[in-house]
């Protein structure tokens, strides 16, 4: 079953369930762009962030909140992000999965 | 400032994307918006917004539909009562609507409008990169090609004599910077294959004129036009790149150019741009001999324009410096002027009524095609009749009706141009592979390309092509008077009759223009074929040709360059299958030409006509191995070397015109004027010969011994070029000589190996080209027109069918019956080829340049072109006839 998860969670799925793990209580679509954009150093369109979150929500990975509108966001609220338990399950297999695979050949790849 | 999105943002963000994401999406939006309106300013936060708003719903949509979650589809809010853009919108919706419904009519129109305009793109883009564009210069207005013009000899921009080039340089003062140049080709050699090298002989400042400054070193000093000082070079990029790698440690070194050492000083920018290819650029070396002399043309001259002097005031201070030249040097001045014209136009100026003639062509199939298309929706508004009736008595008012239907027809057109625009690129891209080499060195030729500019154009002329088909049918098909078309069934009289006179007239102005199409095709394929029974004068089959300079460094004098041709003869006529050989100081249709003005001994010096002639240094046996005919005296031989009596052979051109009365056999002659004459006697008469082109009659030409040092000096700057009649082609050959030539020198690159036949024919490729083109919208014309026919004859068929069968039924033959429709056709037919014909005299007119032998108004073009379009008249005819003549008379009767 686990198996399953993980091969169908996409890399950069992953990196967003991360991303939002990092950020515990505040994740939302510009924090989480931000921590991947710091972490990977790689630049990410918002556009796939959001359909990212998206898709994982769908997937029943992530489930979502809306805080109180604020006025500096003209009166819109944020849309938090949390990990449903199945998402770090499929990431503890995944994690494992490469471990495993990585064992060995820390002298070639490292 | 207030802290929210810009207008419109938001709004868009909630109709595109789910209902529980766009108000957080917005909120992110505008965290990140506000950020940067503070660091980069309130435009470019705006433009990034919006670019960031539009890209996630389309990303956001696109997701949702590819897994089977569509959002709802887009639009539903823009719908409101009375607005411009709903109607607008509906009316577009219908269109589709009724296009789609109508497969056969979609299909045909789609068809006839993707023709015109993708032809018209095609030829507009050409037209527009090579006549419109500003060459590749700054303030390319201001440089300006100076010519001589002669109007007594008919020349209005020709050669310059350096002599005056110089005068004018000195005297002038309305030029920037001016420069004599001359295109030619150097031989490279040391430091791997020899090779020869397209070369530009400018005098310094040429840079200065095109405003161009070297990429690495820099430009000829002022110094470097004297002698002995001269031997500087700059390099292209592209040379630079291909010989030497790109190596920026060039400047300063030493390159070998016909044997002598030449000082790399710069490279041009990669942007340099010469109308023909330039691999390196030398300062013009002057020559005392040549120099002195105002006799000999040779050079072209550039100059660039003061800011603040106009081309009128330039012009006037070039004639008075002209008329001064002239009263100083009457012998050879009179009659001469500098004349001023803008680069880009002199450049231009041999293809510009050919380009000018294809736009207008290729008009004129958008204009047949637009007619085409008007009657293909006026048959159409005649079956919406009803529909039409029906939605005004419902209250819809004329003005909505004519938008209506001319949304349709300019989203037809629209369509229409779509392809039109598949049709440009593949039109271009024929065009491009199909291009004559002349049209190589035209500016612009490589930068036609479906643009912004040309995309522009395509939508402007779709747009105005649609408007324009679909005004005649929208007014006449909304103008109904509604009681009577709810009750009357359409048959016969009203409106049917003027739909018919509607659609008889837009049939009879393709009939004409189709014929003024086909007589400018008609006039330009007699042209073309007088052009290939012109006869050159010679044998052009089995003659391969090739160009050598050799470097005054190692022929420095007249014995070494005449021992390299002799042993090169020798050896060229001892190969297999050669039958004869020769040299020449300028080939035939090899673009080399010269000439000088001469004395007769004898003679008063001045003489009302100009006493000038071709000069070409020959060896024995060239003219023979030409086929040209001895028709008096005798031929050269080796013995009319140094020593000998100098001698020389006229064309009879030359002959006629100078000599019209008395033999010149035994006259003498001589070029140049100062000093004393070298005395020439001429030995013979030979026959005329086509040098630059079929279509220009023979000037006169003076044959001179190679052997003989007159004039040696020619012979070196121009080369000469070896000619060999063979039974071997120019790629079996060229192995041979080259080979030939480096047995004598090794380090002497031989040129490109032509065939004679193969010159000639690229000489009117330019005409075929045009020809091909010209045809080929002729053709399409006559298509567009038989269809367009046959439409209208198949629709007065119908419309006639109940009286068709009455008079049937009353005893009328299918003899008569058929004569009935065909008188109709007739009488189109003759309005049509009358309108045409009264319009292609006057618009052939326009043609009068591009034809040779025939004239604008030929009988003999415009019977059969008019045969032709009332043939095609009558085929368009004939299924619709024979249909009315097979009406059962029965059926008729019963129809309502």
């Amino acid at each position: 079953m686990a198996m399953t998860d993980v091969s169908t969670l996409g890399e950069f799925e992953q990196v967003v369930l991360l991303a939002i793990l990092r950020l515990a209580d505040e994740a939302y679509a510009v924090t989480v762009r931000d921590e991947i954009v710091r972490c990977t150093a790689r630049d990410v369109s918002r556009g796939s962030v959001y359909i990212t979150l998206d898709r994982l929500e769908t997937k029943g990975y992530l489930r979502s909140r809306l805080a109180d509108p604020t006025p500096e966001r003209g009166g819109r609220a944020k849309r938090y992000y949390a990990l449903r338990p199945r998402a770090v399950e499929a990431l503890r297999e995944s994690r494992r999965a490469l471990v495993a695979l990585w064992r060995g050949l820390e002298s070639v790849l490292a | 400032m207030r802290d929210r999105l810009p207008r419109g943002v938001d709004a868009m963000l909630r109709r595109l994307l789910p209902g529980d994401l766009d108000g957080p999406i917005a909120g992110d939006l505008l965290e990140e918006y506000l950020d940067l309106r503070a660091h980069k300013g309130r435009v470019r936060a705006g433009f990034w917004v919006w670019w960031q708003a539009v890209r996630l719903s389309v990303m956001f949509r696109w997701e949702r539909a590819a897994h089977g979650r569509p959002l709802p589809p887009i639009g539903d809010e823009l719908r409101r009562p009375g607005h411009m853009w709903d109607s607008l919108r509906q009316d577009i919706g219908f269109g589709v609507r009724m296009l789609r419904r109508q497969p056969g009519f979609t299909g045909v129109a789609l068809l006839a409008l993707a023709l015109g305009i993708g032809a018209n793109t095609a030829i507009f883009s050409v037209v527009d990169a090579v006549l419109w564009r500003p060459l590749p210069y700054p303030e390319s207005d201001r440089v300006l090609s100076i010519g001589e013009q002669r109007p007594k000899e008919g020349r209005t921009h020709g050669p310059v004599a350096s002599a005056d080039f110089y005068d004018w340089r000195r005297d002038s003062r309305s030029f920037v910077a001016m420069a004599g140049l001359d295109e030619t080709s150097f031989n490279l050699s040391g430091g791997g294959e020899p090779e020869r090298l397209p070369t530009l002989v400018a005098s310094p400042g040429l840079l200065d004129v095109l405003a161009v400054a070297p990429g690495l070193g820099r430009d000829f000093r002022a110094e470097e036009e004297i002698d002995g000082r001269h031997h500087v070079v700059l390099l292209s990029d592209g040379f630079w790149r291909r010989r030497f790698g790109s190596d920026p440690s060039i400047v300063g070194r030493t390159i070998t150019l016909n044997g002598n050492p030449y000082n790399v000083v710069g490279v041009l920018p990669a942007a340099f741009w010469w109308q023909t290819r330039v691999d390196i650029i030398v300062p013009n070396a002057p020559l005392a001999q040549v120099d002195s002399t105002r006799t000999l043309h040779w050079m072209r001259v550039v100059a660039r324009l003061k800011p603040e002097v106009s081309l009128e005031r330039a012009r006037a201070e070039l004639d008075a410096i002209g008329q001064r030249l002239s009263e100083r040097y009457p012998g050879e001045n009179t009659g001469h002027l500098p004349h001023a014209m803008r680069l880009q136009e002199a450049m231009v100026r041999d293809v510009r009524p050919a380009l000018l003639v294809l736009l207008g062509a290729v008009g004129l199939v958008l204009l047949i095609a637009c007619a085409n298309v008007a009657t293909l929706l006026l048959a159409k508004a005649t079956g919406r009749q009803r529909e039409i009736a029906v939605r005004v008595a419902l209250g819809a008012g004329r003005p909505r009706l004519v938008r209506q239907m001319l949304t349709e027809s300019v989203l037809l057109a629209l369509l229409g141009g779509a392809a039109g625009l598949v049709v440009a690129a593949a039109a271009i891209a024929a065009f491009q592979t199909l291009l004559p080499a002349e049209f190589a060195g035209l500016p612009g030729i490589a930068r036609i390309a479906i643009d912004a500019r040309v995309l522009g154009v395509a939508l402007i002329v779709a747009t105005v092509t649609g408007l324009a088909f679909g005004t005649i049918p929208a007014v006449a098909a909304s103008d109904l008077r509604v009681g009577a078309m709810l009750t009357e069934e359409g048959r016969g009289g009203g409106s049917g009759a003027r739909s018919w006179r509607l659609r008889a007239a837009l049939v009879v102005t393709e009939m004409a223009l189709s014929l003024v199409l086909l007589v400018g095709a008609g006039l330009l394929l007699i042209s073309f074929k007088h052009l290939l029974d012109v006869s050159p004068g010679f044998e052009p089959q089995h003659l391969v040709a090739t160009p050598t300079v050799l470097p005054s460094s190692r022929y420095d004098n007249h014995a070494q360059v005449t021992a390299f041709y002799q042993a090169l003869l020798e050896r060229v006529r001892a190969m297999p299958g050669v039958e004869a050989a020769g040299v020449v100081s300028a080939l035939p249709f090899g673009r080399q030409d010269a000439r000088l003005g001469f004395q007769i001994e004898g003679r008063m010096m001045q003489s009302p006509i100009p006493v000038r002639a071709h000069p070409r240094l020959v060896s024995s046996g060239y003219l023979s191995t030409l086929g040209v005919p001895l028709l008096r005296g005798r031929a050269f031989t080796d013995r009319d070397a140094d020593g000998a009596p100098d001698v020389v052979l006229i064309n009879s051109a030359a002959a006629r015109r100078f000599w019209p009365q008395d033999d010149p056999i035994g006259r003498r002659m001589a070029f140049g004027f100062g000093g004393t004459p070298r005395w020439m006697e001429i030995v013979g008469v030979v026959g005329d010969i086509k040098h630059a082109s079929l279509d220009v009659e023979s000037e006169p030409e003076a044959y001179l011994p190679f052997l003989q040092t007159n004039l040696s000096t020619m012979a070196r700057s121009m080369g000469m070029t070896l000619v060999v009649r063979t039974r071997s082609d120019a790629a079996a050959m060229a192995p041979l000589l080259k080979a030939a030539v480096a047995e004598i020198d090794r380090n002497q690159p031989l040129g490109i190996v032509s065939q004679m036949d193969r010159l000639i024919a690229d000489s009117v490729a330019p005409r075929r080209l045009n020809l091909w083109l010209v045809s080929a919208f002729a053709v399409l014309a006559l298509v567009l027109t038989a269809a367009g026919l046959y439409g209208v004859m198949a629709y007065l068929v119908a419309q006639r069918t109940h009286e068709i069968g009455v008079r049937m039924a009353l005893g009328a033959s299918r003899a008569s019956v058929l004569g009935l429709v065909i008188r109709q056709v007739g009488v189109l037919a003759i309005a049509g080829i009358s309108a045409g014909a009264a319009g292609a005299a006057a618009l052939t007119r326009f043609l009068a340049t591009l034809l040779f032998g025939v004239s604008t108004t030929d009988p003999y073009v415009y019977v059969v072109v008019s045969l032709l379009v009332a043939g095609v008249a009558l085929l368009a005819a004939i299924v619709p006839s024979s249909r009315a003549a097979g009406v059962d008379p029965v059926t008729a009767l019963r129809l309502p």
